[in-house]
């Protein structure tokens, strides 16, 4: 594929890709074997402490320790980044290539709707629906216990989890939207379409088959720096603390509970600090690589 | 009398990730003050190219001129430094571009950019050059030039818009005009006007002009001269008549034989030239057009010809001589 | 054009109309009870029953909306759920004037930095200066105002002494400066890619060669044909980055302990605190769309095409 060669040709963004692979993905896979301690697993007789050999990256003000940590964060960085951006991708894509290619009422709600969100002030909106979502979530989760007999499902933070995925997703879906809309909106134009019209395909056969394969570069662009944004999103909220709660592991709430100690011990935030830092540079520079595949004229 | 504009060797390579490309390759014509010379070959056989050079253009990188020797009016173009060259652009050598849609700035008024090079060039006053502005205007057939001149350029169409460019080019009364493919963007029924108008003004103002085509339909009638170019090289250059006339190179020939004529019964079809133009980043050995040519002989694969002559005026590129073969 | 100025103003009730149903609705029926918040857990059932009326918390959510709508169409907010007895309006006033200053401040670092960070490295296109702006603006982009914080906190405070810690003393104390680059930071690397961007697209159009074709000075090439297009988008980047500066003041406010509406914005919706949160919501959300009609005033100003659709 043109577009690999292209992307391929820049040394810097693949060594971006391989580090998102294995550092975040496959890192998060296989958290569980590849932490060398339990993540809350507390150990009050090595409490803040540098690295070390038995703790490679030190330990944390409970005496966690800080690299097994940062592995279980990266777990849910990948899922929070996979899941929110699937969940706002897709939601964009079939809104964005209905309300391009339908037109009319369709196209005038849809674009009212991404308007409004767009007016919303996106992080006030998502803390907002992080902080009221989640109760009445645990609310009905632990109706749903009582009501089945189950045990612990509130309790063990997945909540915390979708109410993460909601948020983000409610938030990305209208750029995707305006996106795929106005790829379609000039795909329309073009004349193969015209030809699979006239031999009568169908409307949804036209999308799928003949309009969207044409938007998928800048899709694929707008991924990646979607995946970055989850990253970052989810950091910010457990940050605030309306995201992942302790004791589940992230990186942003790892920088939260260490950030009394930013003048004693300050490796326990940068540490993290940096990690975050790293993954979000990836995704960013891998969507620039794309991105300049995309339009060469501009590198 | 020396000619006012005298091309030596020209050559012109821009560097692209796939190699260096030969775009213009070995180019030489004289140009005499007040003559029209048309330059015409397909797509990529470095016309335009050429012009950009002239005019010290070409965008670097990726392009660079690599040789040869442009004098106009006693001076080496390519020896002049950038505030030398300023003086002269716009001002003895302008040029006129191939789209007028996209060759004038959306942002600024007409009268603006019609000014800023009588302002420039000439000295003149603001109010000077706007009514200098209106007067060009006229002159190229804009109707109601008082109120024209303080639109924008979306506001006019396009074969309006080229005949601003003509204005523009005109105003500070260059001595030669390069006009670069000016009615390839046009509608038909407009083009006709627009070259009319060209020839109409070069031939009252004496400016000496350079119209590149690929059309060889547009050019019947406007030009004294012809060259044709091919694969960054001129292949034959002769007085207009002589050249419909008398072609004397294969290319020129298979060229003249797949216009299309309304003035002759027609022909079983028209001639197709086979092929495609060389490889411009490794050009053969030999002659550029040989892998096309019909009457291509084994010289041709070994040896490049340079112009030879074939009557006075009348230069061709060729080793074979056509004309004996042919029946 | 007046007529576009007034539809797009038509447009504003609508969109805080929706803006304020959806908030309030997420609040009606989030979790916290007002009146809890108000007076405590251990109240006696009935007294809380009583206040609840009262205060007209028992009507149906429909009716309390409309109330809602109809006291803020009088710009009256009530009060206060966490700060009992202030009035939301005052409360907001006083920090919307510390958060415009410090949103002020961060804007023109950014743009000051911006533009000119934009035009090196589009100027010096594919050179070193050029990768080292892009790759800067990359990192700028990547690192979250909560980690830029405690480095610039750990650096220049801790280890160099330079500055003071945290705190606010008003526009022209020197603890204005760490939040100022916390927040100007993200835009400036938006405004720098997209001035660059901008530039490499306009140098490339023909009507830059017809202007050196000219013999025009490379200055006023520069200056009157390359600029005035390439800082139109750019332009619109700032008009909107405003709203991004909405949100860098949520976690630079919290961070810094300065009291401007990111921090009582964080502070409001933590403590459930929901008149200030929809006032807060309302403000953000008028300013995000007048900003943007704002913008869009100012393109027709700056690009004729517009002007006389």
């Amino acid at each position: 594929m043109m577009l690999w060669r292209r992307f391929a040709s820049n040394r810097f963004a693949l060594v971006c890709m391989i580090v998102i692979v294995l550092g975040l993905y496959v890192t998060g896979i296989f958290a569980p074997l590849l932490s060398p301690y339990v993540p809350t697993a507390q150990n009050l007789d090595a409490v803040a402490q540098g690295p070390s050999i038995a703790h490679w990256l030190g330990t944390d003000e409970l005496g966690r320790d800080l690299l097994s940590r940062i592995i279980w964060g990266a777990r849910t960085a990948a899922i929070v980044s996979i899941v929110a951006v699937s969940l706002s991708t897709i939601i964009g894509v079939v809104l964005g290539a209905l309300s391009g290619y339908l037109g009319g009422w369709f196209d005038t709600l849809i674009m009212r709707v991404s308007d409004i969100l767009f007016a919303f002030p996106s992080l006030l909106f998502v803390i907002f629906i992080a902080a009221t979502v989640k109760p009445s979530a645990v609310r009905f989760v632990e109706q749903m216990e009582i009501a089945w007999g189950m045990r612990g499902l509130a309790r063990s933070g997945i909540i915390d989890y979708f109410v993460v995925f909601t948020a983000l997703s409610v938030i990305a879906w209208p750029g995707m939207a305006r996106l795929i809309r106005g790829q379609v909106l000039s795909v329309k134009r073009m004349e193969y379409v015209a030809a699979a019209e006239s031999i009568g395909a169908s409307t949804y056969r036209i999308i799928f088959r003949h309009v969207l394969p044409n938007c998928l570069s800048p899709v694929l662009v707008a991924v990646s720096m979607g995946l970055g944004g989850a990253v970052m999103s989810e950091s910010v909220l457990s940050y605030l603390g309306v995201g992942i709660q302790p004791p589940n592991a992230s990186w942003g709430a790892m920088i939260w509970e260490n950030s009394g100690e930013w003048r004693l011990h300050p490796h326990l935030i940068f540490i993290p600090g940096a990690v975050v830092a790293i993954v979000i540079f990836c995704f960013n520079f891998i969507g620039d690589g794309l991105n300049d595949a995309l339009n060469p004229r501009n590198r | 009398m020396a000619p006012l504009l005298s091309v030596r060797d020209l050559k012109t390579y821009f560097r692209t990730p796939d190699g260096v490309v030969h775009a213009v390759d070995g180019v030489s014509f004289d140009l005499a003050a007040g003559e029209r010379l048309g330059i015409v070959g397909e797509s990529g056989c470095g016309k335009s190219v050429t012009a950009l050079s002239l005019m010290r253009l070409i965008p670097q990188p990726p392009g660079r001129i690599v040789g040869g020797e442009v004098t106009f009016d006693g001076m080496d173009l390519l020896a002049l430094d950038e505030e030398e060259v300023r003086s002269v652009r716009g001002n003895k050598i302008a040029m006129i571009f191939q789209d007028p849609m996209t060759s004038l700035n959306p942002v600024l008024t007409i009268r603006r950019q019609l000014s800023e090079g009588l302002e420039l060039h000439k000295g003149m006053s603001r109010s000077q050059a706007r009514r200098h502005s209106i007067e060009l205007l006229r002159m190229v057939g804009i109707p109601s030039p008082e109120s024209r001149v303080d639109d924008y350029p979306h506001q006019f169409s396009g074969g309006m818009r080229q005949r601003v460019m003509i204005a523009m080019a005109l105003s500070c009364d260059p001595q030669v005009l390069l006009a670069d493919e000016p009615t390839t963007a046009l509608d038909v029924t407009i083009q006709a006007q627009i070259l009319d108008l060209v020839k109409r003004l070069c031939v009252e103002r004496r400016t000496a002009v350079i119209l590149i085509t690929h059309d060889l339909g547009v050019l019947a009638g406007m030009t004294d001269r012809l060259a044709v170019m091919y694969a960054g090289r001129i292949v034959e250059t002769a007085p207009t008549a002589e050249l419909y006339e008398n072609p004397k190179h294969p290319y020129t020939i298979a060229l003249m034989k797949s216009v299309p004529r309304l003035d002759e019964e027609r022909r079983e079809k028209l001639f197709v030239i086979d092929g495609l133009p060389p490889d411009l980043i490794d050009p053969p050995k030999g002659c550029r057009f040989a892998p096309r040519c019909f009457a291509v002989i084994d010289k041709c694969w070994e040896e490049m010809p340079e112009l030879m002559r074939v009557t006075e005026g009348h230069n061709a590129a060729c080793w074979v001589d056509v004309s004996k073969g042919r029946s | 054009m007046l007529v576009f100025i007034i539809r797009r103003l038509l447009w504003l009730p609508l969109v805080l109309l929706v803006v304020s149903f959806i908030t309030y609705g997420l609040g009606f029926y989030g979790p916290g009870d007002p009146v809890e918040i108000l007076l405590g857990q251990r109240t006696n059932p009935e007294v809380v029953e009583r206040i609840r009326h009262e205060k007209g918390l028992d009507r149906p959510f429909i009716v309390q909306y409309g109330d809602f709508v109809w006291n803020a169409l009088q710009g009256e907010f009530g009060e206060s759920y966490k700060y009992r007895g202030q009035a939301v309006n005052e409360l907001i006033a006083e920090k919307v004037w510390v958060s415009s200053q410090l949103g002020f401040v961060a804007l023109v670092i950014a743009v000051v930095l911006g533009i000119p960070l934009g035009l090196l490295a589009a100027f010096k296109h594919g050179t070193w200066a050029d990768t080292a702006v892009v790759g800067a603006t990359l990192i700028f982009i990547s690192v979250p105002s909560f980690i830029v914080a405690p480095i610039l906190l750990w650096t220049l405070v801790s280890s160099l002494h330079l500055l003071p810690s945290a705190g606010w003393n008003g526009i022209f104390d020197l603890r204005l400066v760490m939040p100022a680059l916390v927040m100007g930071i993200p835009p400036v690397a938006v405004i720098t890619r997209q001035t660059r961007a901008a530039v490499l697209e306009v140098v490339a159009q023909d009507y830059v060669r017809t202007a050196r074709s000219k013999g025009l000075y490379e200055r006023v090439v520069v200056l009157r044909h390359i600029l005035r297009n390439a800082l139109i988008p750019v332009f619109t980047l700032i008009g909107l980055s405003m709203g991004g500066l909405v949100e860098g003041a949520f976690i630079t406010e919290t961070i810094f302990g300065i009291p401007g509406i990111g921090r009582l914005g964080f502070e409001s919706i933590t403590s459930r605190d929901y008149p200030v949160i929809m006032a807060l919501t309302l403000l953000v959300a008028t300013t995000y769309v007048l900003a943007s009609l704002a913008v869009d005033i100012g393109y027709t100003f700056l690009d004729p095409r517009v002007r006389t659709d």
